[in-house]
């Protein structure tokens, strides 16, 4: 396994070190790809505020402070009441009665703060009927709207930093950050393109694009909170760990990150581009850190069903390869931990008068367990290991083992659908995100499928699938009507051209103005 | 009673979906003529004279020779061999690579680029080399397969010359171009060849060969018992006026402005199966000795030339295998209809309303139309006592597919000829746009408008009316949402400050454009309009939507659409306009009538 970062006396407060070890505090299931964005939105604004964007002084000692723009929120996703009084307003076209009457309804309803004042939206709106359509339009640009979640995590699309704020548990006045929803992958997100080298390249977009846009969108956003926005942050929020000081993925991520901003389209339609490769990504430094510590050395693969309409043997392989890499971070995890027993200070424990002891204090050291008030099962030193195998397992499979399946499914990498299984078949959007990150202008049919291979181990066609074909799970002919799907799936969404039967070409339509 | 057995029929078979289509290849023809005495086909060839006339001059330019299997490349080459003096004994040798001197020039051919062995490609080397106008007294030229051309040049040893030479054939290639300026070459693409063009050539070339005379003689032509298909249908190609070539024409045209290109080898399979196709005898092609087994077994009906165009007398496999018969098929003539089409195929006989076209479609058509069979098996399904239904629909499916070929012009209004096939807006958008631009005349407003009505619904996702302007909107954080109702901008259709929308016609006469410019500086932005995708906004426009149709084309508009919103930014660049200094936001609203209202939020 790789060299990793030491721990922080921030991140002490685990009830063990085991998931963080491997992966970083934390890869997390529930946080979607988009949350992800947002919450690493919200650290780039304050970095930025702060002129060290992308910038760390020392390892994994990132310290930001997000906005809570509970006003803004509370305004729009707290406010079942407005249609009912605008229906009113519609009837009597009073301006005057809408106003009280909405104002009292939403400070008696408000959350998060003790005496909230809301007069200041009537300075901001001539007219009742011009805040309300505000709201309304802007509730139409939730993210992953129609979602169920609370109204504290729900989120607009990220048009500036007015736009930008943490996600919160609010009951009655408090205001709580319980990392419902931001459980801190943003962060490693964050540390992620910091530690790329790419850093200025992706500020030179991100900050006068998204972070400091003066979009009327964002303008909008402005006239509903209180002083345009202007905030005061509180806190500074710490304790993200990503272990590895530099690793080839982190370019690799923010490489695509600038092929994507290079396309001739709206800043703001690269986002959801973003989001998909994101995750790609992200599920690619999560299985290479499992094969890492299982020392695996191969490259991870991906086997891809371009989707078929009858069952196929590559749906299988597809369905085969899902598995296998869906079973790589409990190994991993199992081998993480069981390895102890290989170091020497281990095998020198019988030596001392009390192993048990001394092996609780070993693996205290190594994975903050068991600390003393933890009530022990076991009574030897090697059920001792196999007791934290069982703990760590339990609470691997409530989170980090479903973030490949989960985040699989978001950016539309890996479904089920047609079948009983899950396995790799990306759905159109994503194969969108993959053309528009790869292909600069144009590029040859089977360079692309290539391409695909060699950044991130994707097989689809039968030149990359040659190691599953002469291990004789499947013929040629089976990958190669896969990547003539591919090929039709391409062109049918503008994104290919046929030359002739041999001769076909990747284009990005977005690379460049005129035809 | 026996056939006489005629070697040219045979000799077309070779021509049709065989098993071992050797037929792909010159080579293979050439010992066949040799053997038998038969008059071979001949296509002119559109590109030889200029071709030998580059050869000849006085400073000659290389010549690649691309296209697919089939597209007659060793063939050019042959004859150009010919033409610059070279010998038949010498070619028939089969080198990969000859020699010939012309004037002060060596010319080097290479018949097949993809054959070439690793050391005998470095000759490519100082191909490169002249093509880049370093002075070697040396012009090539190659025929290679498109696939293989860039392949092949890209494991050549990567000198600046050969990396040079690569790019501008890539360019050539891709942007559908014979030559570029700087570079000493020439390259024909031989599948840009207008196969709609070629198809008639083919046709009757076929029809006029010397070797039907044989037929004159044969017993089966001169008894009234008896019917030979083949001689049936070769009298319905060569009917005056044919509708037969007409409708192909029609729709290998439709293809073409798909890009979608028919080699030559295709088309003559194409031709021998319609003569010469029946599902029930060896190959699924008929041999003189078949003929009368078919008449006894009362099936002459299924060698019906309207089947054997879509490739019915094969199997499925076979069909969905061979590129002509999946083009033709993508039609879907036989399985598309309308009501009026099936009532006078299925009641017209009893039914007052539909008899005298019935007459007129089916009953004097013997053979094929009201066959016995066909008739017989109506009458049981009208009765309601078949089992098997299934034959009856297929028996229907055919005389569909014959139908879209024998259709008076006079009435193909009146029984919307097309819809037969999959897009009823074909025969529109090919008399009345296509053609039209081809002759450089003016398209019908209608025409335009509808496509921008379309074009509106697809882009805002509402279903608006308007169709004098060109409506582009967002959704505020994705242009490419389904439900955008942030107003941009309109466009004018009619021209206006240098903005407008119209048709237009790309320079090769090929590519038809939907044009839409936003300023007379300014570069316009072009949707490259194929049937599929004026079918689908059309479609659209008139408020009925497929769903089979809408996965394949809506994300095409979308693309055009995010292009648009990129010029707009272009022009708002160009004209000062500052996001920074926008104040207001404009939203969308339809009204009663379907024409879009807005809404304005100031921001200050």
């Amino acid at each position: 396994m790789l060299n990793t970062l030491p721990r922080t006396s921030n991140n002490i407060k685990s009830d063990f070190w085991v998931d963080e070890a491997i992966w970083g505090h934390r890869l997390y299931d529930e946080q979607t790809p988009w949350l992800c964005l947002m919450e690493f939105m919200g650290v780039l604004n304050s970095e930025c505020e702060r002129a060290r964007a992308f910038m760390e002084q020392e390892y994994n000692t990132l310290a930001y402070s997000p906005y809570t723009r509970i006003y803004l929120r509370n305004i729009l996703f707290n406010n079942p009441f407005m249609e009912i009084v605008y229906r009113d307003y519609q009837a009597t076209n009073d301006e005057q009665k809408a106003w009280s009457d909405w104002i009292k309804l939403a400070e008696q309803n408000f959350g998060g703060s003790d005496y909230p004042n809301l007069s200041y939206l009537k300075e901001n709106f001539d007219t009742f009927d011009k805040f309300y359509e505000t709201v309304k339009f802007l509730q139409s640009n939730t993210i992953e709207g129609e979602n169920n979640k609370r109204w504290s995590s729900q989120f607009i699309f990220p048009y500036g930093k007015e736009c930008l704020y943490e996600d919160l548990r609010v009951n009655g006045n408090k205001v709580q950050n319980d990392r419902r929803f931001f459980g801190r992958t943003g962060e490693l997100l964050y540390l992620m393109l910091s530690r790329s080298t790419k850093g200025e390249e992706l500020l030179s977009f991100l900050e006068p694009n998204i972070i400091n846009s003066k979009s009327i969108y964002n303008r909008l956003a402005q006239l509903l909170q209180p002083n345009y926005g202007k905030a005061e942050v509180a806190r500074d929020s710490t304790g993200s760990y990503l272990p590895y000081e530099y690793l080839p993925e982190y370019t690799n991520m923010a490489e695509d990150w600038i092929n994507i901003f290079n396309n001739k389209i709206p800043a703001y339609d690269t986002i959801p581009h973003i989001v998909n490769i994101t995750g790609l990504h992200m599920i690619i430094y999560f299985l290479n850190r499992s094969k890492d510590v299982l020392k695996q050395s191969n490259k991870t693969q991906f086997i891809l069903e371009i989707l078929a309409p009858k069952k196929t043997i590559i749906r299988d392989l597809a369905s085969d390869s899902y598995i296998n890499n869906n079973n790589l971070s409990r190994q991993a995890l199992e081998h993480y931990i069981r390895s102890i027993k290989e170091t020497e200070e281990w095998k020198s424990l019988q030596s001392f008068p009390d192993p048990f002891f001394e092996a609780q204090k070993l693996l205290n050291r190594q994975f903050l367990w068991p600390s003393n008030n933890d009530d022990l099962l076991s009574e030897n030193i090697d059920s001792l290991v196999e007791e934290l195998v069982d703990k760590a397992i339990a609470r691997h499979k409530q989170h980090v083992n479903n973030f490949h399946r989960v985040w699989g499914r978001e950016i539309g990498f890996s479904s089920s659908r047609n079948s009983q299984r899950i396995r790799y078949a990306p759905t159109d959007s994503l194969l969108k995100t993959l053309v528009l990150a790869n292909v600069p202008e144009r590029m040859e049919f089977q360079d692309f499928l290539k391409k695909l291979f060699e950044k991130y181990g994707f097989i689809i066609g039968d030149k990359e699938a040659t190691e599953v074909i002469n291990s004789g799970q499947a013929d040629q002919e089976a990958f190669s009507d896969n990547s003539q799907r591919l090929e039709q799936r391409l062109s049918s969404m503008g994104l290919l051209r046929r030359l002739s039967d041999a001769c076909a070409y990747v284009e990005n339509p977005f690379a460049k103005d005129g035809v | 009673m026996s056939a006489i057995k005629s070697s040219w029929v045979n000799f077309l078979r070779q021509y049709g979906p065989i098993p071992q289509n050797d037929n792909m290849y010159d080579e293979t023809i050439q010992s066949i003529l040799r053997k038998k005495k038969v008059t071979p086909i001949r296509i002119d060839m559109e590109y030889l004279d200029e071709l030998v006339e580059n050869f000849k001059s006085v400073n000659p330019y290389s010549v690649i020779l691309t296209g697919t299997a089939g597209d007659g490349k060793t063939y050019y080459c042959r004859e150009i061999w010919k033409r610059l003096g070279g010998s038949e004994v010498k070619w028939a040798e089969n080198n990969k690579i000859e020699e010939l001197v012309v004037n002060d020039y060596k010319v080097i051919f290479i018949k097949d680029l993809s054959e070439l062995l690793e050391d005998e490609r470095e000759i490519l080397s100082t191909m490169a080399d002249s093509i880049m106008g370093v002075e070697n007294r040396t012009v090539f030229l190659v025929a290679a397969n498109d696939g293989q051309l860039l392949e092949t040049w890209k494991m050549v040893n990567q000198t600046y010359n050969v990396i040079d030479t690569k790019k501008c054939i890539e360019d050539l290639l891709v942007e559908g171009k014979k030559e570029q300026i700087g570079y000493l070459i020439k390259l024909y693409n031989l599948s840009k060849t207008n196969s709609a063009n070629l198809l008639p050539k083919i046709i009757k070339e076929v029809l006029n060969n010397p070797g039907w005379e044989e037929c004159n003689n044969c017993p089966l032509n001169n008894s009234n018992e008896t019917l030979c298909p083949i001689i049936e249908n070769k009298k319905r190609l060569e009917e005056e006026n044919s509708l037969i070539t007409k409708r192909l024409v029609d729709l290998l045209t439709l293809c073409e402005i798909n890009e979608i290109h028919m080699p030559l080898r295709q088309l003559l399979l194409l031709v021998s199966n319609m003569l010469l196709g029946h599902p029930d005898v060896r190959d699924k092609l008929l041999k003189c000795s078949d003929i009368s087994k078919i008449n006894e077994n009362n099936t002459t009906y299924l060698a019906s030339i309207y089947r054997n165009i879509f490739g019915e007398n094969l199997s499925e496999r076979k069909r969905n295998s061979t590129d002509i018969f999946v083009t033709l098929n993508k039609f879907g003539i036989g399985s598309e209809t309308n009501t009026l089409v099936d009532n006078i195929l299925i009641f017209g006989e009893d039914d007052q309303e539909y008899y005298e076209l019935y007459e007129q479609l089916v009953l004097l058509d013997q053979q094929y139309g009201a066959d016995k069979v066909f008739i017989s098996e109506k009458k049981a399904y009208l009765e309601g006592d078949v089992e098997d239904k299934d034959n009856f629909l297929e028996m229907l499916k055919s005389q569909r597919q014959r139908l879209f070929f024998v259709i008076p012009e006079k009435l193909v209004d009146r029984l919307n000829l097309w819809n037969l096939t999959t897009f009823q807006y074909a025969g529109e958008f090919l008399d009345q746009v296509y053609r039209v631009l081809k002759e450089n005349q003016r398209v019908k407003p209608q025409y335009l408008t509808r496509l921008v009505r379309g074009l509106n619904r697809i882009t805002t996702g509402l279903l608006v009316q308007n169709n004098d302007q060109l409506i582009l909107s967002t959704s505020g954080n994705y242009s490419q949402a389904k439900i955008s109702r942030v107003l941009e901008e309109m466009v004018s259709v009619s021209p206006k400050r240098g903005e407008y929308i119209k048709f237009d016609m790309g320079e090769d006469k090929q590519r038809l454009n939907l044009t839409v410019s936003f300023a007379s500086d300014l570069e316009p932005v072009r949707l490259n309009l194929q049937l599929v995708r004026y079918e689908f906004i059309s479609r659209v426009a008139e408020g009925a939507l497929p769903g089979s149709f809408s996965r394949e084309c809506y994300e095409d508009i979308l693309a055009f659409k995010s292009r648009l919103l990129k010029k707009l930014d272009d022009r708002r660049l160009a004209d000062g306009e500052l996001e920074e200094a926008q104040i207001s936001l404009k939203l969308l609203k339809v009204n009663d009538k379907g024409i879009v209202e807005h809404k304005t939020l100031e921001v200050f």
